[in-house]
């Protein structure tokens, strides 16, 4: 009982003239535990952000932000341009350059996304048509405050969410696989692109009709991973508690649970607690739940989510890996030995053509296993003899052990790079190609053709200068990846063992060979063209 | 949701284990402030909840308190069976009125089921309980044999902890909330710890506070539990009380409608001694018409009105004004004068003109409480009993446990029936036609089946429907009865608590406990505020037919905050406690915060002129804090084209239209405005009145008011208008 917040309890069981006479008895019947207090053990010291980055002490953002109305106007030009997409892919021009829905898809809509993820983080989330259209229907509002469903309500089995990011992870390479077999991305066939579109549409509202919340973008969406993890790099760090102390006396929880302000967080995060903004759809709900205006929008420097976070999470670290194996597979397979492995293969296993599955998976997660191949070398090489780290979680996404203790902050040290690579691989379209978004929706008003100047233009026309520029941004993530890498080694690398300035450098030097090796990489994709 | 076995073996705790979903865990410790057993603690570096499966007892309210479902438990309850000592079943019935069920006559007993209670931090008996009675410290205290803290405890919350333990729907309400009810298990034996408290040690006498004869007077119309409720915290708190009473015995319903089997006379009668001998007085066999409280306004300093409902619900049928059609009420009187020491049962029976060579069998029209009561006389009485009630067994009214006694004494109970007809011979009834229903759920009204219906002999029919108040009290009071129902989403600190996620059990089958204690907390507010001015109404007569327990919180509600608001009638204040000051809460809608400048100036405004003024957004201004002063001021922007179509802000809007009646209060309106208020404060002030406000002043604060803010006099100007009205004028009644 010691342990329990004693309430101030009337010793009188009369009523005395001069006190205050009614009274709620609940209150005094509840003696709840007191909570424990992360800053006794320094639990949040890294990842805490100072009052100034917070953005919504301004009066008129915060007004903004209070709107229930903001989310909808985020997501409604999206919502118009991706059914634009839908149905102009369908009934439009055959000639993928021409039409509308694939112009403006994988010409600009990707590349923009990767320039979202890295400067700010989840903002695609706060505007996706995907999730917003679930989030309607389910909802059955466009913006307003409901208290009934639509759906099942459902939650994610255990099963399938103890492993977090990664059946994202494997979404976005089986979608990649059928984009890559059906040629939609080259562009290729408008049509394709609408029903990829179609696809995933269909598919986020089934998720949002069976299971609760935002279940569907924090475990299924295919870009969720990606952006929860390249998205670190952003320097929005989202809706973070102003004043902790606030957040472990509230007694209603308003921001998880939704009051009649707010939805209860869609993406099961708590602004109290959230080290990071991996998980922060940056939907403002919680802002609005709160009622004690005790939750800010934070920025954040570049990288601090990278590198701040204590907690490093298994399935973020093999996230990393299979997606930059995923980005690798497609570096490689534009180089002429990936393609006599690929016909080889087909040939053998009597599949239809590129890209053969074997050849898909097996990169993928040979890469995957280099990385911890590495992390194991790493491990050998510095840990200290009999080297043990502290047991905590039974889960998969918590669990520790020697290789654990490498391998994870191995991974989150070369975000940066993976997050470069992945941009730069959707550079040469936009810039060979992004004049024909404004030429693509002149031809539907009758006005653009593949004739028009517009057309042929290009922002860089020349290989060689695509090629510097994909340099150039890989040099620059690279880096990033050797800072956060130094960073990251110092603190949760070294002290299981070695010379920690030796730690520090071998596992620099590790992102910065990563960093050559795509960047040489892209050097030969050019030559290959 | 099956009943998931309860055990006492502790080696089975291997079996147990809390699953914490780390993926979804957010570190709020939502479970771990509410664990009973202390067996969640957090993780330092994942910063996730950490469970010990060896110390948890597997009550699952980590897992109806997490926000994001992050928690689940497996494996069987850690708690002891619950011991319910057997009912007295008598061998002879007729003439029979002993109590029938029996409360722990030992200690062991008592300490026995009292360590059953994990005491829970948060406890859901205390929200499930309708005077939210402070369940975990009584228990608590029967532990460590110490009845007087017990009675100490109880006596913050109850009054008639005796009675409500016997005539409480446990199952509905305390014991239906208990965690290890909500965990699918069997509840602490609540109902029967508060009795055994109430049994073994006598129930305190009112304390009463120094009398002084300048203090408040109020009248109490009605002796039932809400009189008593209310007269009992006056009397405590010093006021001189007047209550008025029908009947020529004090007590209400658990005096004439409750049959001593149930609750026996010596408990039932136990309040009114009590408060007689403190000092209450009463007058008996003074009806009071709801048209004369004026006249009682003139001589007291406020009334509540506890008058109850007590017009018996009459079935339209053909034949229903035939001699032998009865109701509740008068067969209750009847038959319990009859059964009592002196009583004459045979008189009775001859009075209600049942033949000895007929059938003498008993149609009781309804299966609620009333009802089973109804029939079970009619038994002791040696006749025979048949009720019908057309709802489906499923959803009968009836306590579960009181319907299984009826049926044991032989009542026959049928439901899905209803009456169509009465058939009559020389003008007295001698058949019933009763035709068949079919309920497919709890919300909907049954159907009336088109078989052949069943034909009854019948020698007398008495209606037990139910009860309604009287339409006269709502003409002069006001809208009555209230609408006892939650509407929104409930506060925050119910759904934390967790009791609004029950599983349906063997405890609580068909009654969603969460939301019945939700409707509850609407009629404890409402009791709060005045009807009228200096007139509060608590009990049946504010909410229609309820519970005993209901009644009697109400009651305590309404006196306490009449005791607050310190109501004096014209030209007789001489307490010198009595506030000079009033309590003005100043309730504002802000969009840019121009509207929060002003209502913070008119805050400080008010208090130079001597009120106690207080600012607050309408988001958190609530019956509770209406209840809690003395006058309102209300403000707005105001949002419109312009100049069309400007009204004051929709959330205004919505939080006017949802007031409770304001019951008199002087409410002071104003609002801010860009070009033009246009008909806002005319709205604002339509819309006040309707809820029974009297709107006594109003401005509005436009932009030209304004160089840098508002001109500082124009706040001031309508403060002390404001406070003319609502300030001055109290204090110029109060000699200094």
């Amino acid at each position: 009982m010691a342990d329990r917040v004693e309430t101030k309890v009337s010793s009188g069981c009369g009523v005395r003239a001069g006190e205050r006479h009614l009274v709620d008895p609940i209150g005094v019947a509840i003696h709840i535990r007191r909570p424990q207090d992360p800053a006794a053990i320094g639990r949040f010291d890294t990842t805490d952000l100072p009052r100034g980055l917070d953005v919504a002490r301004h009066p008129l953002v915060a007004r903004i932000l209070h709107d229930r109305r903001l989310q909808f106007m985020l997501i409604l030009p999206n919502q118009i341009i991706f059914w634009l997409v839908i149905g102009i892919g369908l009934l439009g021009t055959a000639i993928p350059g021409l039409n509308f829905a694939t112009a403006i898809t994988w010409y600009l809509w990707f590349c923009l996304v990767f320039v979202m993820m890295v400067v700010v983080g989840r903002a695609w989330c706060a505007m996706c048509p995907f999730g917003g259209f679930g989030e309607w229907v389910q909802r059955h509002t466009f913006w307003k405050r409901t208290t009934s469903n639509i759906g099942l309500g459902l939650k994610m089995p255990e099963k399938v969410a103890q492993y977090g990011f990664l059946l994202s992870v494997g979404a976005f390479l089986l979608l990649t696989w059928i984009e890559e077999f059906f040629n939609i991305a080259g562009p290729g066939n408008p049509a394709s692109t609408s029903l990829m579109v179609l696809g995933i549409v269909a598919s986020a509202l089934l998720f949002f009709l069976v299971f609760e919340r935002r279940t569907f973008c924090r475990y299924v969406c295919p870009l969720s991973a990606l952006i929860g993890t390249v998205g670190t790099m952003g320097s929005v760090a989202g809706f973070r508690t102003r004043d902790r102390d606030v957040c472990l006396s509230c007694a209603t929880k308003d921001c998880m649970r939704g009051d009649k302000d707010g939805y209860g967080c869609p993406w099961y995060t708590w602004p109290g607690s959230s080290d990071s903004n991996s998980a922060c759809g940056l939907c403002t709900e919680c802002y609005k739940a709160c009622p004690s205006d005790n939750i800010g929008l934070f920025l954040q420097k570049p990288l601090t989510s990278v590198v701040a976070p204590t907690r490093r999470r298994a399935d973020v670290a093999w996230s990393i890996a299979l997606l930059f194996g995923l980005v690798v597979y497609q570096q490689l397979n534009a180089l002429t030995p990936f393609g006599n492995l690929d016909t080889w293969l087909n040939n053998h296993t009597i599949f239809p053509h590129y890209p053969d599955p074997i050849a898909y998976i097996g990169i993928i997660f040979a890469v995957a296993l280099v990385m911890a191949g590495v992390a194991r070398g790493f491990q050998a090489a510095f840990a200290r003899k009999g080297y043990t780290p502290v047991s905590i979680g039974r889960t998969f996404v918590d669990r520790t052990s020697a290789f654990r203790t490498y391998f994870l902050p191995l991974m989150y040290g070369i975000i940066p790079v993976v997050g470069a690579d992945y941009f730069a691989r959707q550079l040469p379209k936009f810039f060979q190609h992004v004049p024909r978004v404004p030429v693509s929706i002149g031809h539907l008003f009758g006005v653009g053709t593949t004739g028009s100047s517009l057309y042929k233009a290009s922002l860089i026309s020349s290989n060689a200068g695509i090629v510097a520029v994909q340099v150039g941004v890989i040099a620059a993530g690279t880096l990033a990846a050797m800072w956060t890498s130094w960073r990251i080694a110092g603190r949760d690398i070294a002290p299981a063992g070695g010379n920690k300035r030796v730690v520090q450098l071998s596992v620099t030097t590790f992102a910065l060979v990563l960093g050559v090796a795509v960047a040489v990489l892209y050097v030969l994709m050019n030559a290959a063209d | 949701m099956t009943v998931v076995d309860t055990t006492t073996n502790t080696d089975l705790a291997g079996e147990r284990h809390v699953r914490v979903l780390v993926d979804r865990c957010a570190g709020c410790q939502e479970c771990v402030i509410r664990c009973p057993s202390g067996a969640l603690s957090m993780e330092p570096v994942t910063w996730t909840a950490l469970a010990n499966d060896d110390a948890c007892v597997g009550c699952r309210q980590c897992e109806r308190t997490c926000p994001f479902s992050a928690i689940e438990v497996h494996g069987p309850l850690a708690v002891s069976a619950r011991f319910d000592p057997a009912n007295y079943q008598p061998v002879e019935l007729r003439g029979n009125i002993a109590e029938t069920r029996r409360g722990y006559d030992t200690w062991e007993e008592a300490i026995a089921e009292a360590n059953r209670c994990l005491t829970c931090p948060d406890p859901t008996c205390v929200r499930g309980c309708p005077a939210h009675n402070d369940i975990p410290q009584f228990v608590a205290a029967v532990r460590d044999r110490d009845l007087e803290r017990a009675h100490a405890i109880l006596s913050r919350t109850t009054v008639m902890p005796d009675i409500c333990s016997r005539v409480c729907n446990q199952a509905a309400q305390c014991e239906g909330a208990c965690t290890w009810s909500l965990a699918g298990g069997e509840p602490v034996a609540i109902g029967r710890l508060e009795r055994f408290i109430a049994d073994h040690a006598p129930v305190p006498s009112p304390t009463i506070a120094t009398s002084r004869d300048d203090a408040l007077s109020v009248a109490i119309i009605g002796s039932g539990p809400a009189g008593i409720g209310a007269a009992w915290d006056l009397i405590e708190a010093g006021a001189s009380v007047t209550v008025f009473e029908k009947d020529a015995t004090p007590g209400g319903l658990p005096i004439w409608g409750m049959p001593d089997f149930t609750l026996p006379d010596d408990v039932a009668t136990r309040p009114w001694r009590q408060l007689l001998d403190a000092g209450v007085e009463l007058h008996c066999d003074t009806p009071i018409a709801p048209a004369s409280i004026d006249q009682l306004l003139d001589e007291h300093d406020a009334v509540i009105v506890a008058a109850g409902a007590s017009v018996p619900i009459r079935l339209p049928v053909p034949g229903a004004e035939l001699d032998g059609v009865v109701d509740a009420t008068y067969f209750l009187k009847g038959a319990k004068s009859a059964l009592s020491v002196g009583g004459d049962p045979g008189a009775f029976r001859r009075e209600l003109g049942v033949r000895e060579e007929r059938g003498r069998r008993v149609l009781v029209l309804g299966a609620g409480n009333t009802a089973m009561d109804v029939a079970r006389m009619a038994r002791r009485l040696g006749l025979e009993a048949t009720c019908v009630d057309w709802l489906d067994e499923r959803f009968a009214l009836a306590r579960p446990d009181e319907l299984a006694e009826a049926r044991h004494e032989g009542v026959d109970v049928r439901f899905s029936r209803t009456l169509t007809m009465l058939l009559g011979y020389e003008g007295r009834v001698g058949r019933a036609l009763l035709a068949h229903t079919f309920q497919r759920d709890a919300k909907k009204s049954p159907v009336v089946l088109e078989r052949e219906p069943d034909q009854l002999d019948v020698d007398l029919v008495v209606m037990a429907m139910g009860y309604r108040i009287d339409n006269e009290l709502s003409e002069s009071v006001g809208a009555l009865p209230i609408r006892k129902r939650a509407t929104g989403m409930a506060h925050g600190a119910w759904t934390a608590s967790g009791i609004l996620k029950n599983a349906a059990s063997a405890y609580n089958h068909f009654s969603p406990v969460g939301s019945l204690a939700l409707d509850r907390e609407v009629g404890l507010w409402a009791a709060t505020m005045p009807q009228r001015e200096r007139v509060w109404v608590a009990g049946d007569a504010l909410t229609g037919p309820a519970s005993v327990v209901e009644a009697m919180a109400q009651g305590r509600r309404a006196a306490r905050a009449l005791l607050d608001a310190h109501p004096t009638r014209p030209g007789h204040s001489k307490d010198p406690l009595a506030r000079t000051s009033a309590r003005v809460l100043v309730c504002y809608a802000s969009e840019g915060g121009t509207t929060k400048r002003v209502a913070e100036e008119m805050v400080d405004q008010l208090n130079l002129q001597g009120a106690r003024a207080q600012a607050r957004p309408i988001s958190e201004v609530g019956v509770r804090e209406l209840a809690d002063c003395d006058a309102l001021m209300v403000g707005t922007w105001v949002e419109g084209l312009v100049v069309a179509k400007v009204r004051p802000a929709r959330a205004m809007r919505e939080w006017l239209a949802g007031l409770p009646n304001l019951g008199g209060r002087r409410v002071g309106i104003f609002c801010t405005y860009k070009v033009n208020p246009r008909g806002a404060l005319a709205e604002m002030s339509a819309v006040l009145t309707a809820k029974g406000a009297q709107v006594v002043a109003s401005d509005a604060f436009g932009a030209r008011d304004a160089h840098d803010s508002i001109h500082p006099t124009k706040p001031e100007a309508l403060a002390n208008r404001m406070a003319d009205r609502v300030v001055r004028h109290r204090s110029s009644l109060s000699p200094r």
